[in-house]
């Protein structure tokens, strides 16, 4: 089995970040399988940057304690990173630019010298490492050879040619003087089908697409800011609308502007931006106008730490907004979840009529999967558009909020002629006027509550239990982003015997409660796995069903859990 | 064609006396002009007095959040460019809570009108200043006088970017109409400032105050000149207030210099469907 952690780092600002994606490119494109996590300072220049993958035959779904090969562009790198080293493990290092006093089997590629002997930038060292580490993993230099001339295409044949020379000895300086050292971790499959090397931020701008949503507005805001350059670069292919606006208030009374128009809108942003968007949250609620919001958390309070994760603002998002009204909040667990999920959000809201918020984090959002393209292709050729109880012909006494079983009432499209209507966001009465009476204003609470049963009876859905949970002794609770790391922790302690299950939210709220409940009618000892210190999930299941989850894995330090904190607290029960 | 009984919608609850009811006529004066019916035009409201004309006028709207009816006209117009998009909000809306959207949508020249309904106060909330009140103007909020100075919401307009800025008073309605009309018809954004008394609030900016202070630009004054217009805006400053188009010029508008409204409207067009030209992107 080929399961193995390769990891760059340099100094912010000398690209780290595209040499990542593009060795993990190198990897689904000979067939394996990634996983790929960066840690970067909220800095342009200056900082550590550092870019890790794990690449695999089987599905990699989390990243791994050790770290097999380490490319240190700097000494730094080394010395925040060699922890994670094992005996074996390989660094890649210029020893004339620093010296490693250690065990580890060392491999001197002469960056510096390469460079300066072809009169490059120091940017090209990222080129250079690209092609040792293939060397040293038994790659395929002409895929890399591939990869280059596709980014430098625009540029002419003269930059491919030089571009690629860096590639190559750096290639050669490894198989030249270390092939005793090389592995075959990276043969070429035989079979290799297409894959696609997707962030959470990707998988939700591919799901927005899909779905048919014509209009995404955002201001950048660390980690979903991906997300608006992504479909600002596709807008002249797609025609989507992608508009920057001057805040996040203007934002999102933009999007709803225009989905009360009728398009299909969404909005983009992390804790901070949708602070600020939060009375038109409310708004959403009240006109009973359809908005997508996506949020990627970050660690708060305020500013916090801008480029690290944390699924802190759960309770924050629940509770988003003033007065009482329906939302629905889905938390996709991995890069598949978040298309799946997303398209499906974009029904949800054009069927309830109300804010879907879909929740990322740092974690998913910025981190890459592998996935096969049929899985996208099939995603797309099997979604159907729906957009509920919308209408666009003439209606005789037609009332916007017009009482009904569900709660939904028909939404007519501005501009049919022979009609109108208002979207009030004053309590209103079934034909959209002002009112401040008794009875109309509980018409319409009750209205609107009543969309909340329609979609639990509808639209809900439970929470997929991996694992068998009567064999086993624990079970992991936990929502979004923790998905993948808390599978890998279950095999990890299947190993040394201990049977888990795990039950993972996506559909995070409402929830219902009967059905909820009954998951939790085992007795079992119930572990709750978040990366926030409040265990707001765990607040969240007592507060809408009663159930108490005493033990708890929780970390908050800007980091994701780890798969190795979870067993080794696990083996402590 | 309609009639006024077509956009008549339940009887205002404004004050006697107020602004509000000369501006709220005007308005469907000229879109009764202009061919226009309750189906084929969006209205949104901003919050305050100004806003609640959301029940007294027939038309597809949204009674927005109070200082967000024009990134809310922005989208519906991004979403449907050949809708008429027209904003009703008063001064506290649309350049206190809302002054930020108010800039940006000069910069970005949607094309949207708004219709301000400039007082001074804060008519809804019984009487604080609002921020086109002189200085020193005493109110609930400000008990011994408003310290900030007020803004000129015409210089503003024009040196933001607005390719439309016209000024008119709510005790003259042929001119309000005249001017909604031309804001309306102008391709781009346009700002129709409405000098207006609040008959229980504002006991200085008062019907007879205006009529003092306010004067209609003549033939011979030229709109199109950037300089002169800014100039022109500046009288206001010292509490003289020229009425009518103050500047006014051609510059594309927001939709039109997007390429994907060139062939269809976002809401009409076809779905894209053609996921492999940007799944090609990730492999």
């Amino acid at each position: 089995m080929i399961d193995f952690t390769w990891k760059i780092g340099g100094e912010a600002g000398f690209g780290v970040m595209t040499t990542g994606v593009v060795f993990s490119k190198i990897a689904t494109r000979s067939g394996y399988n990634i996983f790929d996590y960066v840690e970067y300072p909220s800095l342009i220049r200056g900082g550590h940057n550092a870019y890790e993958v794990r690449v695999s035959d089987q599905d990699a779904v989390c990243l791994d304690n050790k770290i097999d090969i380490l490319v240190c562009l700097n000494k730094e790198t080394f010395e925040k990173h060699n922890h994670r080293l094992l005996k074996e493990s390989l660094i890649i290092y210029d020893k004339n630019e620093f010296e490693l006093d250690c065990e580890y089997k060392k491999i001197h590629v002469p960056f510096d010298q390469i460079i300066s002997n072809l009169k490059g930038s120091s940017v090209m060292k990222n080129t250079i490492a690209l092609g040792a580490s293939i060397a040293v993993i038994g790659g395929d230099i002409n895929i890399l050879l591939n990869i280059i001339e596709e980014q430098f295409k625009k540029k002419g044949e003269e930059v491919i040619s030089f571009n690629k020379k860096f590639a190559e000895l750096g290639y050669e300086a490894v198989t030249k003087n270390f092939s005793n050292l090389t592995k075959k971790w990276l043969s070429k499959k035989t079979e290799i089908l297409p894959k696609l090397v997707i962030t959470g931020n990707d998988a939700f701008s591919l799901g927005a697409v899909i779905a048919d949503s014509r209009f995404y507005c955002a201001y950048p805001m660390t980690p979903s800011s991906s997300v608006l350059a992504t479909l600002a670069s596709w807008q002249q292919k797609n025609k989507m609308v992608v508009r920057h606006a001057e805040d996040e208030i203007s934002v999102i009374n933009t999007a709803l502007g225009a989905s009360f128009a009728g398009v299909r809108s969404s909005v983009g942003t992390s804790g901070g931006g949708f602070a600020l968007m939060v009375e038109t949250v409310s708004l959403s609620g009240v006109t009973e106008i359809p908005i997508v919001i996506f949020l990627s958390q970050r660690p708060g309070p305020a500013t916090g730490m801008p480029t690290w994760t944390e699924q802190g603002d759960l309770l924050f998002t629940v509770h988003a907004g003033h007065g009482e009204f329906p939302k629905i909040i889905l938390a996709p667990g991995d890069q598949q979840e978040m298309i799946e999920l997303t398209t499906k959000s974009f029904n949800l809201a054009d069927i309830y009529q109300l804010p879907v918020i879909v929740m990322s984090d740092m974690y998913l959002s910025e981190g890459h999967k592998s996935i096969e393209k049929k899985v996208v292709d099939k995603i797309f050729k099997d979604y159907k558009v729906d957009k509920g109880k919308i209408v666009n012909t003439k209606k005789k006494n037609y009332l916007r909020y017009q009482i009904t079983e569900d709660g939904i009432s028909e939404r007519l499209i501005p501009g049919t002629p022979g009609s109108f209507y208002q979207a009030n966001s004053y309590e209103h009465l079934e034909d959209s006027h002002t009112t401040e009476e008794s009875k109309y204003r509980l018409e319409q609470v009750n209205k609107r509550g009543q969309k909340w049963t329609t979609y639990l009876k509808q639209d809900f859905c439970l929470p997929k239990i991996y694992g068998d949970i009567n064999k086993a002794t624990y079970v992991f609770v936990s929502w979004g982003s923790t998905k993948g790391i808390i599978l890998e922790a279950q095999k990890n302690l299947d190993k040394k015997g201990l049977k888990t299950a795990f039950i993972h939210f996506n559909h995070i709220y409402p929830l219902d409660k009967n059905k909820v409940k009954d998951l939790f009618k085992n007795n079992k000892k119930y572990i709750l796995v978040e990366n926030n210190s409040w265990g707001q999930f765990g607040k969240l299941l007592l507060q809408e069903t009663g159930v108490e989850i005493k033990e708890r894995i929780l970390r908050y330090d800007g980091r994701p859990i780890t798969v190795e904190e979870i067993v080794s607290q696990v083996i402590k029960l | 064609m309609s009639t006024l009984q077509d956009f008549n919608g339940y009887s205002p609850t404004w004050c006697p006396g107020c602004g509000n009811w000369g501006i709220g006529i005007a308005l469907k004066q000229a879109l009764i002009k202009m061919n226009y019916d309750p189906s084929n035009l969006a209205l949104v409201f901003g919050i305050g007095c100004s806003g609640n004309m959301n029940d007294f006028i027939n038309a597809y709207a949204i009674h927005s959040l109070h200082g967000r009816s024009v990134p809310t006209a922005i989208g519906i117009k991004i979403a449907n460019h050949k809708l008429p998009v027209v904003v009703i909000a008063g001064d506290g809306d649309c350049y206190g809570e809302g002054g930020n959207h108010f800039l940006h949508a000069c910069r970005g020249n949607h094309d949207i009108t708004i219709v301000t309904h400039d007082n001074g106060v804060y008519g809804l909330t019984t009487g604080q200043v609002a921020p086109t009140a002189s200085r020193g103007y005493k109110s609930k909020s400000t008990p011994t006088g408003i310290i900030e100075i007020p803004i000129n919401p015409i210089t503003l307009a024009i040196t933001s970017g607005a390719t439309f800025v016209a000024q008119s008073f709510a005790g003259d309605a042929p001119h309000m109409i005249e001017m909604i009309k031309k804001g309306i018809e102008h391709k781009g954004f346009s700002l129709v400032n409405i000098l207006q008394p609040c008959v229980s609030f504002n006991k200085i900016n008062t019907y007879q105050y205006y009529k003092e202070r306010t004067y209609k630009l003549t033939s011979d004054y030229d709109s199109s000149n950037f300089k002169n217009a800014v100039n022109k805006s500046l009288e206001i400053n010292k509490e003289k207030f020229p009425l009518g188009i103050i500047y006014e010029t051609t510059r594309p508008t927001y939709t039109e210099e997007l390429n994907q409204l060139k062939e269809d409207t976002l809401i009409n067009r076809k779905r894209f469907e053609d996921i492999d030209s940007v799944l090609t992107d990730f492999i």
